[in-house]
């Protein structure tokens, strides 16, 4: 039973992050991104490529392929951290900076070619970039480890070993929390108006002198950079990183569920429809084996993870198209004060 | 050791190539025709070709029938799949007055939903047969003609087929009138007594089919898994944009375009840099369909090539 909590805290916390960040680009920005996944993997190539370079280099480990001296260097970097708690908790800040910076870059340039293009073109070339980094990161065994995947320090090396979950746990929720914070002022502003604004009509945006373009720039590298986060501490939280865990429907797929499920442009429905489809997630998994027996099925219960995550989207989508809770009209001081006068 | 001749390997790439272009001309003329009738790009288009490739199998495995004689019955069961998705994802999503990206996300989530039916039945199917259905190839049934696959053959004909019953039944019948019109301006034509409803059925079960078909042939060429739509859905998606995503002309040229650049022009490349680009073929054709929308967004056929000849 603890161990179920403690993987929903987790995986709530981690979602909520990247279900966040697609709300500032689809439910408030009205941007389409169908490559969502792609920030999430650059979240990773900062823990598996870049981090674990920088320590390779630190401590002049030498010898073969990048999986195998990444598999030496966390084996060092872990008996550092046993004795040093604060060697870790640098190495959780220094990758969650590092991926912020490096995701907030990867989402002002991929968005750079489709900048002037309407929003069914504009969903199909994200998911193209996407698809294709994915690939590439899954076939090249020198950007983190391909196919063999390449080993990351464990960072809570200093607690004993059943107490692991319980720290990432507080981490994820700890992070989503800041974001969640972060997010609700960021989008509480006239920037966040202004993002509505061009949600429903992009050419009154013009007129009142805005660019369209810097502003998608803008809204792809802040939700591509929170993105980011939940990529790398995903990647500490498994120990290793490897491609194929950063899939189009783990990513990409599954947070457009959580934000529609909850509700667009609405952060508290967002954290709302997160927890209920992270919820059912948990026990799908948990009880796999179960459903398969029960059910007598010839087939892994994965594909009926499929099926059902499927059939909710379209269901949502068919009569719920606003989601749990509705996206509220926005009453700042002086709209309050404007309707007040006028009834 | 024997080496084989140069003219031996240009042979092989550009019949690996002509194969492939022809499959992804099918697969874009159905997700082109869909989109000019229904004005949704379809992001399941790659799991009907993988469902295509699955039925074949099974009549395979199951009668012993040869994928090529199953061609017909991928084209009617994939017709169906395609009418299925339009009635049963589309329409009741169209008549709410679904945003474009709702719908997006519809035909998403139901390549999710084909994608868990076809992984339990490749399962179920391995169960029945004894015999794992989970990655399979139908090279070794192929053979060969005058010293060239069949499948090259095979596939030719049918996009020659494909395109002459098309350009009969576009310019030369009443009903190809009345589907052009519903492309060009579907207000227009219903004003003018035509069912635009028949049109979009007609155009769903013509692009589950030739996607079925596609994926028929498919085995012939490459590995097959459950999530194989997913893979090639990125070419799809570049040669119908590079083409021009509103003209089935476009769906033509560009599925010759995308499929020479992920297979020779590739092949090309890893003379240069070393065979290990041989694996990226799809960064080539996303690096055409980037290349595409940043010169000219509407494609080649949006291009008003008359007006660029007048300029020079």
């Amino acid at each position: 039973m603890e161990e179920i909590i403690l993987n929903i805290a987790i995986w709530f916390g981690l979602y909520t992050i990247v279900s966040l960040s697609l709300n500032i680009e689809y439910g408030f920005a009205g941007i389409p991104n169908f490559g969502r996944a792609l920030a999430v993997l650059m979240g990773a190539f900062t823990v598996g490529a870049i981090v674990n370079r920088i320590l390779i280099f630190h401590f002049g480990v030498q010898g073969g392929a990048l999986t195998e001296v990444s598999g030496k260097t966390a084996s060092i970097v872990n008996d550092i951290i046993a004795s040093n708690p604060a060697f870790g908790i640098g190495l959780i800040i220094l990758s969650v900076a590092l991926a912020m910076v490096i995701g907030a870059v990867t989402g002002a340039l991929f968005i750079l070619p489709s900048a002037k293009l309407s929003e069914d073109y504009l969903a199909i070339t994200l998911l193209a970039i996407s698809e294709v980094a994915f690939m590439v990161f899954y076939y090249h065994t020198g950007i983190i480890g391909g196919y063999y995947g390449v080993t990351v320090p464990d960072v809570f090396a200093f607690l004993p070993g059943q107490y692991r979950s319980h720290a990432f746990a507080a981490i994820a929720i700890l992070f989503a929390l800041l974001v969640y914070i972060f997010v609700e002022r960021l989008l509480n502003s006239p920037y966040g108006r202004l993002l509505r604004a061009m949600r429903e009509n992009e050419s009154v945006v013009e007129a009142m002198g805005k660019s369209v373009m810097i502003l998608r720039i803008k809204t792809a590298a802040i939700g591509s950079s929170i993105a980011a986060i939940a990529g790398a501490l995903f990647s500490l939280y498994s120990a290793n990183v490897i491609a194929t865990s950063f899939s189009r429907v783990e990513w990409t797929f599954y947070p457009f569920l959580m934000v529609l499920l909850g509700g667009a442009g609405n952060n508290r429905g967002v954290v709302v429809g997160t927890f209920t489809f992270v919820l059912v997630k948990i026990m799908l998994t948990m009880y796999k084996y179960e459903i398969k027996s029960a059910l007598m099925l010839p087939f892994e219960a994965v594909w009926l993870e499929y099926i059902l995550f499927g059939l909710l989207m379209y269901f949502v989508l068919l009569y719920r198209p606003e989601g749990l809770i509705k996206e509220r009209p926005i009453f700042s001081k002086v709209i309050l004060e404007k309707v007040k006068k006028r009834a | 050791m024997d080496i084989t001749p140069a003219w031996v390997i240009v042979k092989n790439i550009v019949e690996g190539s002509l194969i492939y272009s022809n499959l992804l001309v099918l697969l874009s003329i159905g997700l082109t025709i869909t989109y000019i009738t229904t004005a949704v790009p379809n992001f399941a288009q790659g799991s009907f070709a993988v469902f295509g490739s699955y039925v074949a199998l099974t009549m395979l495995r199951l009668f012993n029938i040869h994928p090529y004689a199953s061609l017909p019955v991928t084209f009617i069961l994939g017709g169906l799949l395609g009418i299925t998705t339009y009635l049963l994802i589309l329409r009741p999503l169209i008549r709410r007055g679904a945003t474009v990206v709702i719908l997006m996300i519809a035909t998403l989530a139901f390549d999710l939903i084909l994608l868990g039916i076809i992984g339990s039945y490749s399962d179920t199917l391995a169960v029945i047969t004894r015999k794992s259905a989970s990655k399979f190839t139908f090279i070794p049934k192929d053979f060969t003609i005058l010293s060239v696959s069949a499948s090259l053959f095979v596939s030719s004909l049918v996009i020659i087929l494909v395109l002459i019953s098309l350009i009969v039944l576009l310019y030369k019948t009443k009903f190809g009138i009345a589907l052009r019109a519903s492309m060009e301006n579907p207000s227009l034509a219903e004003v003018m007594g035509v069912n635009v409803e028949y049109t979009r059925l007609f155009s769903w079960f013509l692009s589950g089919a030739l996607a079925a078909m596609a994926g028929c042939l498919l085995p012939f060429k490459y590995e097959i898994v459950p999530s194989t739509g997913a893979i090639i859905i990125v070419s799809i998606f570049a040669s119908s944009i590079v083409g021009g995503l509103s003209s089935i002309y476009g769906a033509l040229i560009g599925g010759y375009i995308i499929g020479f650049s992920e297979t020779s022009v590739t092949y090309g490349l890893s003379t240069i840099f070393g065979t290990g680009i041989l694996l990226y073929g799809r960064v080539v054709s996303l690096i055409v369909l980037v290349i595409t929308l940043v010169i000219a967004p509407r494609g080649l056929t949006g291009v008003n090539w008359r007006r660029v000849l007048w300029k020079k």
